[in-house]
């Protein structure tokens, strides 16, 4: 890769950052992100408690805006670079499980992405 | 032949060339190896040919160590043994089942996965079991409804069981043994002690008991103890007449080593996706099911977590429900139903959705302990023999590789998308926990005379001979060094056959 190459890469992946951060603030997509996979299998209040107790055990993501930034923020690299405008969550999941990136709430060993949107979900699904 | 030992006259002499005491899984397969054999063979059984409380009297004993099943009810004694009411669930060890693993103390076996792959084969259609098959790529090939989840197998793999009838070795080969003119088959007569000579380095004779106070002696060229993992210990260690700690007993090690599989619910799976994945492969239904698959780890997974062996069973069940520990749900009065020989295959679930909860319910190995040991008591049986005393014990590591073990499957489920994995609480809590309630084993016993090419480390030899006396054999799982996470029948009716092709050709090798 030369320079050049390397300044619009990075360039792109401001960019992308910015415009998911942009797009992120809007409530709408924060509730997008709040649908963690967990609901089919497990229904509405065990997930809501996974939720709750991911946001009790981790003060500094106690609230929409935190969560929806920590998710977005944690995409890979790889993923910012190429900027796309809304995170492959599965694929994220997925990444989390592959490199060790995970919580162990109420006994479930989770994503720690899936626990995030957990927590979402817990503070927005009405 | 048969002959009920009540009816002899007292103090009668029994003579034979091969003398097998006890006629359950091991006793039988050995026993029929040498029908037609040109060789008296002499098969010594307790019991009768039906249960009988006052036999079952003679196995109770004390449980001294963690909570056990009643002694006297986790065995049988008549004529076909516990297979009178096993459930015939069968798989294979593990290639590194028989390694030395550096993590796992006493670890190792002096014989190969190899080595007994061919003495496998022999014992499927004593079994009655249908196939070497034994991967879950072949088994889907058969039928394409059995789909093993897309694991990476460097992680995590389906692992195979297959499901005799179950093969009640009882009623299956009476008339082979009873109608055979070289097997002498003798009820009731339960051996009382091993008679030694006077360096203790052969076997000069039994000495053999009836509940009706008769006395009769047995002398054969060679003998093999195969009347359970705890009876044959306990007869060893009775047999102190020329050695005070009891025959083959040297090194203090006849007893020790007891090994159950610990089978606990320990945790919970829900499937992913909008079309959940096919569990038909996980799926079990007693008298129907040939085959199906358990989920478990790599020997490379092991190795790097320093985990014992183990397999989960998927049960599907919601999630509110809690899985009950053996000791609650495989009562003794449960286990007792398992005696009629009609078996009656369970019903078939109506069609359903396809069930996305599942209970996991672990077969874990034990990690050899000589500490987990058998001992002779102070209470005498009906026939003047010590019971024996239960001490069953755990270690850190059989704790700890529960959740090294969950922790390592949730996450490849997870790496797959296949389910997301919950560990029960006991699971999570540190290995020097106590045992939670729900600590419970399937009714398998291993260990007590295990086997090790070095006299200091193990009872018996490669070959099952007792280290140090010339024609004294072992039969059955008392030999397993390690227990792998399999139920035991399988090997030790392979291994037994293997005993019976030593035996054989030692005979041929002797003038």
């Amino acid at each position: 890769m030369n320079r050049r190459s390397f300044i619009r890469v990075v360039g792109m992946t401001t960019l992308g950052v910015a415009s998911a951060g942009c797009a992120g603030r809007s409530p709408s997509d924060a509730r997008a992100l709040a649908r963690p996979e967990l609901l089919v299998a497990l229904g509405d209040a065990p997930v809501r408690a996974i939720g709750a107790r991911y946001r009790a055990l981790t003060p500094a993501e106690r609230d929409v805006d935190a969560l929806r930034d920590a998710i977005v923020g944690s995409r890979s690299l790889r993923a910012r670079l190429v900027g796309a405008a809304s995170p492959p969550i599965a694929e994220m999941v997925r990444d989390d499980f592959e490199h060790g990136r995970m919580v162990l709430i109420d006994g479930w060993l989770l994503s720690v992405t899936e626990a995030r949107q957990c927590a979402l979900y817990s503070l927005l699904a009405a | 032949m048969h002959t009920d030992a009540r009816t002899l006259a007292n103090g009668s002499l029994i003579e034979g060339d091969l003398c097998i005491v006890g006629a359950g899984a091991a006793g039988i397969t050995l026993a029929r190896e040498w029908i037609d054999a040109g060789h008296r063979v002499l098969l010594l059984e307790g019991g009768g040919f039906d249960y009988d409380s006052r036999m079952q009297e003679l196995y109770r004993g004390e449980n001294v160590g963690l909570p056990y099943f009643p002694l006297q009810a986790a065995r049988l004694h008549y004529f076909g043994g516990t297979t009178g009411h096993w459930a015939g669930f069968c798989s294979t060890l593990d290639q590194h089942d028989f390694e030395t693993r550096d993590w796992v103390p006493h670890s190792g076996w002096p014989i190969t996965r190899a080595d007994l792959e061919p003495y496998y084969r022999r014992a499927l259609p004593i079994l009655q079991l249908g196939s070497d098959e034994w991967s879950a790529a072949g088994w889907q090939r058969r039928d394409s409804t059995l789909v093993p989840f897309p694991l990476d197998e460097s992680v995590a793999w389906t692992k195979m069981w297959q499901f005799s009838p179950p093969a009640r070795f009882g009623t299956l080969y009476r008339d082979a043994i009873v109608g055979a003119r070289d097997v002498h088959l003798y009820t009731h007569a339960n051996v009382v002690e091993i008679l030694a000579n006077e360096g203790a380095t052969a076997v000069d004779g039994l000495r053999v008991r009836t509940l009706e106070a008769k006395e009769h002696r047995v002398r054969a060229t060679r003998y093999v103890l195969a009347c359970s993992t705890i009876q044959n210990a306990r007869l060893l260690l009775a047999s102190n007449g020329r050695a005070s700690a009891g025959l083959g007993n040297a090194h203090d090690l006849v007893g020790r080593f007891f090994m159950e599989h610990l089978e606990m619910p320990s945790g919970n799976l829900a499937t992913l996706g909008r079309t959940p994945p096919s569990t038909q492969m996980y799926a079990f239904v007693f008298g129907r099911t040939k085959a199906r698959g358990e989920l478990a780890l790599s020997a490379a997974a092991q190795r790097e977590h320093r985990i014992l062996n183990a397999t989960v069973a998927l049960e599907a069940a919601p999630l509110v429900e809690q899985g009950k520990s053996t000791f609650e749900w495989a009562t003794p009065d449960v286990v007792d139903k398992m005696r009629d020989e009609r078996v009656v295959p369970e019903d078939v679930p109506a069609a359903s959705a396809v069930p996305r909860t599942f209970h996991l319910l672990t077969r874990q190995e034990q990690a050899p302990n000589p500490a987990s040991r058998i001992t002779l008591g102070t209470d005498r049986d009906a026939l003047g023999m010590r019971r024996v005393r239960l001490d069953w014990r755990l270690t850190e590591l059989d704790r700890r590789s529960f959740r090294g073990f969950y922790e390592a499957l949730g996450r490849e489920l997870g790496r797959a998308g296949i389910g997301r994995l919950q560990m029960r609480d006991w699971v999570m809590e540190p290995p020097t926990s106590p045992w939670p309630k729900s600590l419970g084993g399937g009714w398998h016993h291993m260990g007590t005379t295990r086997m090790h090419a070095d006299p200091k480390q193990g009872v018996v030899d490669a070959n099952c001979r007792v280290h140090g006396i010339a024609n004294l054999y072992v039969a059955g799982a008392a030999v397993y060094p390690t227990a792998g996470c399999v139920n035991p029948t399988l090997t030790l009716v392979a291994l037994t056959i293997r005993l019976a092709d030593h035996l054989r050709s030692w005979e041929q090798r002797a003038p």
